[in-house]
């Protein structure tokens, strides 16, 4: 909706840069910016850039920067290999014959129709269950992203933030501070106190991945991660991928459509019957 | 363990009725045999112990998701089992010194330190109790069940028959009886012992079956090379 009055569109334009996880200062001066392009053309600033609050989100999406300086680790060391992996419940196979190698910095998606065993075979690379039969190797430190239940209803995202920090040993300080950090990168910012239950799908599925990622680990597991993100939060999530990537984090990603062939190395299909194709 | 207790601590605050209902159930115990002075000291302490063995039974159970994942980011095992514990301690603790309060204004008892014991014996057992129920059934209402069970038979059960001895609150009757009835200290010796063997059993089933529950399978650190790949797309 266009505002006639561009102080209005310049107040939602600056709550708009707020709540997409950018600071006072550089919203004040990103604003300002805005509204003497808007006097130089001599044009109503929604006019020029549209409504206040789109044109707020695709800015702050521009404006992100890579907060965490790529890790010093080994080029390409192998930290995740599957060998001829299997899992069986009872006389049911879930996933048989898997053989996966993810290096670190590359990127693995794992796709297959409902039911294929994508969330298993995640659970045994995270070691929450075993694999039946084959063996499975993996560096110590991962970070491991649920489909659903990862997350307390009654907490906040900050509480959450100390909480997953504390699993290594990162200060209540700077786990908020290297939270709220990632949460603006993914175009958010946590209000405090505000529960998780009301949160949105989307907003929680954020969460999800920030607590996944809080310690920096050398391996990501991805179950589903962008459910319910809407077209911009999709573009920031890959975004993340390749800014993991770059910073030598091996990702495994479990979806059951990938729309980005381009952004990962390598694609593991699973078959309905669990195997691999 | 600190930081997991005070996170339990943080979502158990947030939920108002929930510790309204639970400061409340075991008064209406009390208050349902006030007419009978040293009945409604037992049945308080048997409220507590049901009330503070639900609240671990639900806290085990809802963090059942969250603490898979809180292994995988690194908690072991014990910091995740005893910032529970500690946590609910907490609360069961508060609700037992209100209930001593409660107890030490409206009746003239002799032995209060016996009091104090007793209901300090009701939160040890019935926290241990509850998560151990949690963590073996892992669903709310299956736990709650089993609870109403184990307390009915609790109530219900001569004391001094054989099945009564086996029921985990068995310790506070005994109690109750030094407190209330001025028995002698025979009563508390087998209270304690009582009291003593239960916690051991409960503990050591607790701790085990967590370690069972949120076990991380072990897998060693990939060697530099190998000939296996994956399927690439690119």
């Amino acid at each position: 909706m266009k505002s006639a009055d561009p102080e209005e569109w310049r107040s939602q334009f600056r709550i708009g840069l707020h709540a997409a996880g950018v600071e006072v200062p550089l919203a004040a001066q990103m604003t300002e910016d805005a509204m003497d392009e808007a006097r130089a053309a001599e044009l109503h600033p929604a006019a020029l850039f549209g409504p206040a609050r789109t044109y707020a989100e695709q800015l702050a999406r521009a404006s992100r920067v890579a907060v965490a300086e790529p890790l010093n680790r080994q080029s390409g060391g192998v930290v995740l290999r599957l060998s001829s992996v299997g899992k069986t419940y009872g006389r049911r196979r879930v996933l048989g014959d898997v053989d996966l190698e993810v290096r670190a910095g590359q990127v693995v998606a794992v796709v297959g129709a409902n039911g294929a065993g994508k969330s298993t075979l995640l659970e045994i690379c995270a070691g929450l269950q075993n694999a039946s039969e084959g063996k499975v190797e993996r560096v110590p430190h991962v970070g491991w992203v649920p489909q659903s239940g990862g997350t307390y209803d009654l907490l906040s995202a900050q509480e959450h933030f100390e909480l997953f920090g504390g699993a290594s040993r990162i200060g209540r300080g700077r786990s908020r501070a290297t939270g709220e950090r990632l949460a603006a990168r993914l175009g958010w910012r946590p209000r405090a106190q505000q529960p998780v239950s009301e949160l949105s799908g989307g907003t929680k599925q954020k969460l999800n991945l920030i607590l996944g990622e809080l310690s920096r680990p050398e391996l990501l597991l991805l179950d589903e991660p962008y459910q319910g993100f809407d077209r911009g939060s999709y573009a920031d999530f890959w975004g993340e991928v390749r800014r993991w990537r770059e910073s030598g984090t091996a990702v495994v990603v479990v979806t059951h459509l990938l729309h980005e062939p381009d952004e990962v190395d390598h694609v593991l299909e699973l078959l309905p019957h669990g195997g691999p194709e | 363990m600190t930081i997991v207790a005070r996170q339990v601590l943080h979502e158990l605050s947030r939920r108002k009725q929930m510790l309204a209902l639970l400061a409340l159930l075991p008064v209406a115990f009390y208050l349902a045999r006030h007419d009978l002075p040293g009945q409604s000291i037992r049945l308080l302490s048997l409220g507590l112990g049901w009330t503070i063995s639900t609240l671990a039974l639900f806290v085990t159970v809802g963090a059942i998701p969250v603490e898979r994942r809180l292994r995988v980011a690194g908690y072991s095992v014990l910091q995740l089992l005893g910032g529970r514990v500690l946590a609910v301690s907490a609360v069961g603790t508060l609700l037992a010194a209100a209930g001593f309060g409660l107890v030490i204004v409206d009746q003239a008892l002799a032995r209060h330190w016996a009091l104090a014991l007793m209901f300090a014996l009701a939160v040890a057992i019935s926290v241990p109790l509850g998560a151990l129920l949690g963590a073996l059934l892992r669903r709310e209402l299956e736990g709650a069940l089993a609870l109403l069970t184990i307390l009915s038979v609790q109530m219900l059960a001569n004391p001094d028959g054989t099945f009564a001895h086996i029921m985990p609150f068995w310790s506070l009757r005994q109690l109750a009886a030094y407190v209330v009835d001025d028995e002698s200290s025979a009563y508390l010796t087998s209270a304690l012992v009582h009291a003593g063997i239960t916690l051991s059993f409960l503990g050591v089933a607790l701790c085990a079956i967590s370690a069972v529950r949120m076990r991380i399978h072990k897998a060693e650190r990939p060697e530099a090379s190998s000939s296996l790949s994956s399927t690439s797309v690119g």
